[in-house]
Order: C-alpha cells, then sequence, then structure tokens
C-alpha cells in the first residue's frame, strides 16, 4: 500500500465507503464483516463491525438510541452532532482517515457513518473470545493469589493495575507486525527503572519488521534479545500477575503482547530463573530451604550424570567411601550408550506428556514406569544404576522452575556426558570451566547473564542464597540501574 | 515541607558498599569458594595438591595432615586471596574484559606452580604433575582468575557509570 492511500481521508458519500470497504477488506467476501444500513431523519447512517469480535448487546442499545433520534429530533442537520451525542458509550473517538478506520474495524471496534459528513465515530464494543484469569499450569503456588494471565492484553494490564495502583506506572501500547498489528505493551514504573533500558527496549520493539507474530511473546524475544543457538533463556516469562507486579517495583522493564498468556520480564539473569513465587509465600526461613534444595536439584540435573559416568569409568578416582558406586552387574551395552537412552527415553515422555490427552496419559504413564524401567532391567538392556541416576537427575530438570532454562540445562548436561566420556577428567573439568565461562559471557541487555554469581556482587548474592524477609530487604538490584534504590520510603 | 524532607530522603541512594570492602569481600569469598572446590575436586582424586599443602613450610602438629588443617588452609586461603584481589585491583581493575581476569588467573597458577613450587614440597615440580591434576589447577586458577578480575573490574565500570549518571540524571530528577 502506498502513502497516498494511508493518508485517504473518509469518504463523503457513504456508497463510495462502502464500495472501498468491499475493494480493500473484502466485505461481503468474508462473512465475518459486516454493514448495517439505516436512515435516520432522511440521512443514511451506516455500522461496520466484525462479528465475534463485538458485543451485540451494545451495539443493540446504540442502535435503539440512534433509531429514536427519528422521534424525538427533527434538525438533521446536525446529524452529526445529535449521532455523536445519543451514542450511550463512554469510548467514542473520531477518525478522519479510511487507514485508521479499516484498523479499528478489524480490531473489533464498531465505525458509525454519517452520510456527507466524512467523519467515523469509532466505539469500543470489543468483547474479545477468551478465557477468565485461571491459576497458570507452569506456575502453582500452595497459597496466593490465582487470577494468571491470559491471552488478552487488556485484562493482563488490568491485573497489574489492580496491584499497582501507582500514577508513575506506565503501559505504552506499539503496534507490532505488518500484517497482524499486534499490540505490544511496555510496561515500567517512570521513576524506578532506568530511562536508558526503557528506551532500549522501546527502540527494539519498534524495530521490529514482520509480518505477524502470531507466535506472539516468543518472536518478540527473538528480536529483542537475539540469542541465535545459545539455548540459555535471556528473558524470563511469567504467566503470575502478582510474580509480573512485583519485577516491575524492582525497576525491570515488563512486555506485555497480545495473544499472549504470559509477559516478558527484562532483563534478566540466569538466577532469576531459579525463583519461584512459591518461596515468597513463605516464611524467609522456609523460603530460604526451598531454594536451596532446589539449587541443590538443578545443579543434580547438570552434573550428576557426567560426575557418575565419569566415576565409573575411572574406579580408581573414587575415594574409599565411595568405592560402592558403579554397576555390580555385567552390562551388556555401553554405559554411555545406556545413559544416552534412559535420557532421550524420558525425553520422548516429555514430549509425548504435552500433547496427549489426559485419559490416555494414564496409560502412557502406567507403560513407562512398568515396561521402560522394570522390563528394561529384566531383560538386561540397562543396569539399574542408570535407571536411578537418569531419574534423579531428570527430576532435577523438573524441579527447575523455569522450563526454558530446565531444558537448557539438559544440553548442558549432554555436553558435559559427551565430552567427559571422550576427554575423561579433562574433559569433565574443562567442560565445566568452558561451561561456566560461556554463561559468564552472555550478556541479555547489558545484563552478565551470571550476575551476581561471576561478576560477584556480595550483597545481590547474599539475596540469592537467601530468601530475606521483606521489611528487612529495602534495596532495589543494583544491576538495574533504577533511578530510586529505595524500595520501601524512609520514615520521616 | 515535610513531604519535600520526606521525598529527598527518599532520594537519597545508600551508599553500595565500598570498594575496598566490595573487593575484600569478593578476595575472601572467591579464596573460599574455590579452595573447598578444589579441595573437593581432590576428594575425588582429579588432582594430588590437596588445599593442606599451604600449611607444609611450617612447622605445625600433626593436625596440619587431618581435616582441622584443611579448614585451616581453606581459611588462609582466603585471606591470602583478600591480598590477591588487592593486587588485581591496583594493577589490572581497568581491564574491561572478562578475559582479563582469566589471563590473571593464569598467571597465579604460573606464580604458584613455578616459582613458589620449591616452597611446597607437596607440590611435585610441573614436570612430573600428572595430566588430570594439571588440567583441573590450571581451571580452578583460571576461574578464580575470572571470578576475582571480573567481579573487580565489572564493579569499577558500574560505579563510573553512576557516578557520570547521578550527575548527568539530576536535573531530569525534578520534573
Amino acid at each position: 500500500m502506498d502513502k497516498m492511500d494511508r493518508k485517504l481521508p473518509i469518504l463523503e458519500k457513504l456508497h463510495d465507503v462502502e464500495a472501498y470497504m468491499k475493494k480493500r477488506i473484502g466485505l461481503g467476501d468474508s462473512f465475518d464483516l459486516g454493514v448495517r444500513k439505516l436512515t435516520i431523519l432522511k440521512k443514511n447512517v451506516h455500522f461496520y463491525y466484525v462479528n465475534g469480535l463485538c458485543d451485540t448487546s451494545f451495539i443493540v442499545q446504540i442502535v435503539k438510541e440512534l433509531v429514536e433520534i427519528n422521534d424525538n429530533e427533527k434538525m438533521s442537520s446536525k446529524l452529526q452532532d445529535i449521532v455523536e451525542n445519543r451514542i450511550t458509550h463512554q469510548s467514542v473517538s473520531p477518525v478522519k482517515t479510511m487507514d485508521e478506520m479499516v484498523d479499528q474495524v478489524l480490531s473489533g471496534l464498531i465505525a458509525i457513518l454519517v452520510e456527507g459528513e466524512g467523519i467515523a465515530l469509532i466505539v469500543d464494543v470489543r468483547s474479545y473470545p477468551g478465557r477468565q484469569p485461571m491459576e497458570p499450569d507452569t506456575e502453582k503456588v500452595v497459597r496466593g493469589s490465582r487470577d494468571g494471565f491470559v491471552e488478552n492484553i487488556i485484562v493482563n494490564t488490568a491485573l497489574t493495575r489492580r496491584r499497582i495502583r501507582d500514577e508513575r506506572l506506565r503501559f505504552e501500547m506499539m503496534k507490532v507486525g505488518e500484517r497482524s498489528k499486534t499490540d505490544v505493551a511496555i510496561a515500567y514504573i517512570k521513576d524506578i527503572a532506568s530511562p536508558n533500558l526503557v528506551d532500549v527496549v522501546k527502540q527494539e520493539v519498534k524495530s521490529i519488521e514482520i509480518d505477524g507474530i502470531a507466535m506472539g511473546d516468543k518472536t518478540i524475544e527473538e528480536f529483542i534479545v537475539k540469542q541465535g543457538y545459545n539455548p540459555y533463556p535471556l528473558v524470563r516469562y511469567t504467566e503470575r500477575a502478582d510474580v509480573a507486579a512485583s519485577h516491575l517495583l524492582e525497576g525491570h522493564v515488563l512486555l506485555y503482547v497480545d495473544t499472549s498468556p504470559s509477559v516478558i520480564i527484562t532483563p534478566t539473569t540466569y538466577f532469576h530463573h531459579l525463583q519461584h513465587a512459591e518461596e515468597y509465600r513463605q516464611s524467609a526461613g522456609v523460603g530460604t530451604m526451598v531454594k536451596w534444595v532446589r539449587f541443590l536439584g538443578v545443579l543434580a540435573s547438570l552434573i550428576l550424570l557426567p560426575l557418575w559416568f565419569l566415576l565409573l569409568s575411572n574406579p580408581d578416582l573414587l575415594p574409599d567411601n565411595l568405592s560402592f558406586i558403579g554397576p555390580n552387574k555385567h552390562s551388556n551395552i555401553p554405559v554411555l550408550l545406556q545413559i544416552f537412552f534412559a535420557d532421550i527415553g524420558i525425553e520422548f515422555l516429555r514430549m509425548a506428556a504435552i500433547h496427549t490427552p489426559t485419559p490416555l496419559s494414564t496409560a502412557m504413564g502406567l507403560i513407562a514406569a512398568v515396561l521402560i524401567g522394570q522390563i528394561a532391567i529384566d531383560v538386561g538392556l540397562f543396569v539399574p544404576e542408570v535407571i536411578l541416576y537418569v531419574s534423579v537427575s531428570a527430576i532435577g530438570t523438573y524441579a527447575t522452575p523455569s522450563y526454558e532454562l530446565s531444558i537448557a540445562n539438559k544440553i548442558g548436561r549432554l555436553f558435559l556426558l559427551v565430552v567427559t566420556a571422550i576427554f575423561d577428567v579433562p574433559g569433565f573439568v574443562i567442560g565445566l570451566t568452558v561451561w561456566l565461562l560461556l554463561l559468564a559471557r552472555i550478556k541479555s541487555l547489558n545484563t552478565p547473564y551470571l550476575w551476581p554469581f561471576l561478576p560477584f556482587v556480595p550483597k545481590a548474592f547474599k539475596e540469592i542464597l537467601i530468601r530475606t524477609s521483606v521489611p528487612g530487604s529495602s534495596i532495589r538490584p543494583s544491576i538495574l540501574h533504577s533511578r530510586n534504590r529505595q524500595r520501601q520510603p524512609s520514615k520521616s | 515541607m515535610d513531604q519535600e524532607k520526606r521525598k529527598l530522603e527518599q532520594e537519597q541512594h545508600e551508599k553500595p558498599m565500598s570498594m575496598v570492602a566490595m573487593v575484600a569481600v569478593t578476595g575472601l569469598f572467591g579464596g573460599l569458594l574455590w579452595s573447598s572446590l578444589a579441595q573437593f575436586a581432590h576428594y575425588l582424586n582429579f588432582t594430588d595438591v590437596r588445599v593442606n599443602v599451604l600449611l607444609e613450610p611450617w612447622a605445625f602438629g600433626a593436625w596440619k595432615k587431618g581435616w582441622i588443617g584443611t579448614v585451616f588452609s581453606i581459611i588462609a586461603l582466603g585471606i591470602i586471596s583478600i591480598g590477591v584481589a588487592f593486587v588485581y585491583y591496583w594493577t589490572m581493575r581497568k581491564v574491561k574484559s572478562m578475559w582479563g581476569g582469566a589471563i590473571f588467573g593464569l598467571l597465579l597458577f604460573l606464580l604458584v606452580f613455578y616459582v613458589l613450587n620449591p616452597v611446597f614440597p607437596g607440590i611435585k615440580p610441573i614436570s612430573d604433575l600428572s595430566r588430570n591434576t594439571l588440567v583441573t589447577s590450571v581451571c580452578f586458577y583460571l576461574l578464580y582468575g575470572v571470578f576475582v578480575g571480573y567481579s573487580i573490574s565489572f564493579e569499577e565500570n558500574e560505579l563510573q557509570y553512576r557516578e557520570k549518571n547521578n550527575t548527568a540524571a539530576a536535573p531530569q530528577e525534578t520534573e
């Protein structure tokens, strides 16, 4: 479409408008577009709408009110003003170009045009199909709010606004996608978030050029952080409104993408992916224990398997009191292959479980537990220890709160396993070193990925290890360069 | 009036940890962490060098070979590491890259295993070390160097960023 067309003003003759709509958006071809024609005070008044995206009961009310103009008013020369005045809805805005009108109609608003006026009144009667806020499956808590984000950006921003009534909370709306015109909102608190960070995120979103973002926030993420084939997640997703609100208060910048039930938290580090709302719903002591156990789980998911394999292939490394480690039985297949088979088997299960309907997944669980576990040992395919260690590291994977991180760690584990198998002790040690250095090199929006461990920042690292009680933690994380480092106003 | 005062107090940035304290804490923690991990690596026989070699030149009792010696050595390494961190701070803090820390770590390795080697009878001459010991030690010194070096350089960088931004952002604050 050329520039001229974009600026085309609303046509004055309504049958011209209709012809334009037929040509441009396929009125009459597409069944979900409609036009309702009324005659009010002997003038034509047309309504354009997309059925399914607007609430019929509002439109009925508005049409009723407009038709009654015929009985109550006589001044047909002022019809435009009368119509505007009579629309029983709070959100009415006039637009002057065809392009704008088409955008709004396709978003589910209705356009009301009066013959000979060259103006379209846009009324927000949107009612999108969607579900009610409910607890997200991926971030459950025992206690705490259960209203998770949904696919509707308006509901999502409202859920956040309910938690932060601050006048400085900003939701800056942008449209992304030449064809999809998806709404993307950048959320931050004005006097907390670093202006540089807000600018960077805004620029990145603005510079996205794409047809449509049907995959929602994931596509936006790929444009913003440019992660390539690095498997480690560079932004954090959350479906919980309370998690989103607490990150806003820390000074993060959040991205809300319409049609996605999760919001993007930027910038994030490795340790952000190890947090979970649960530990902030328990007392500080319990929260700390939960954290430590989780760290152990994540560590196990990463190095337990390679370490065990290393000790098993070099039994002379074992200290005397650990000498029971290693298979007692003779195995028919090299242990490395067994580990890979078992690990890939678990991956089969995980992938199958995602898209298996619930009634079938019970049967699947049974097959997995009985057949793959016990019988594989009985027929001599696996040694029991392989099942044990693969299972422990799989459980460690599931104990990782971030789904993205758990899969990335899985790749890290397989990498370590392979280099350990090839190069023994040097492979394991160098592999771990390289893994650590590569992670430390990653930067997500100018934030070192392993902050605050590497580079080490004592105070922030304490917050990672110990879940401090809220009244004690009055400083915002320094990495965000927030404008206002105190969380709580000091007492005066 | 009252509100104004409160606002000002809110805007006062609490002084982040002073640079000297930060260097000291980083050195201490880095020393404790990496020497503990090195001791664990020794437990799994990745390396022949145990932290207790630190105590060998001194005539302590028999305990220096036991677990008390190990704990004592780890603490001593932590304290020595504070000095090492300051050496980095005085010489290399302007190096922005992480690899500066890595080189610092390698230099430390060379210092301990070549120059100071005769002081510690527990460490064999470098040509006699097994491949595992050598690789493990190099990796530990490398990671230790990156830990101390990168942390200090990063903090130095942050400090400058904060100073620059505080003066630049001051007029905006009143909006």
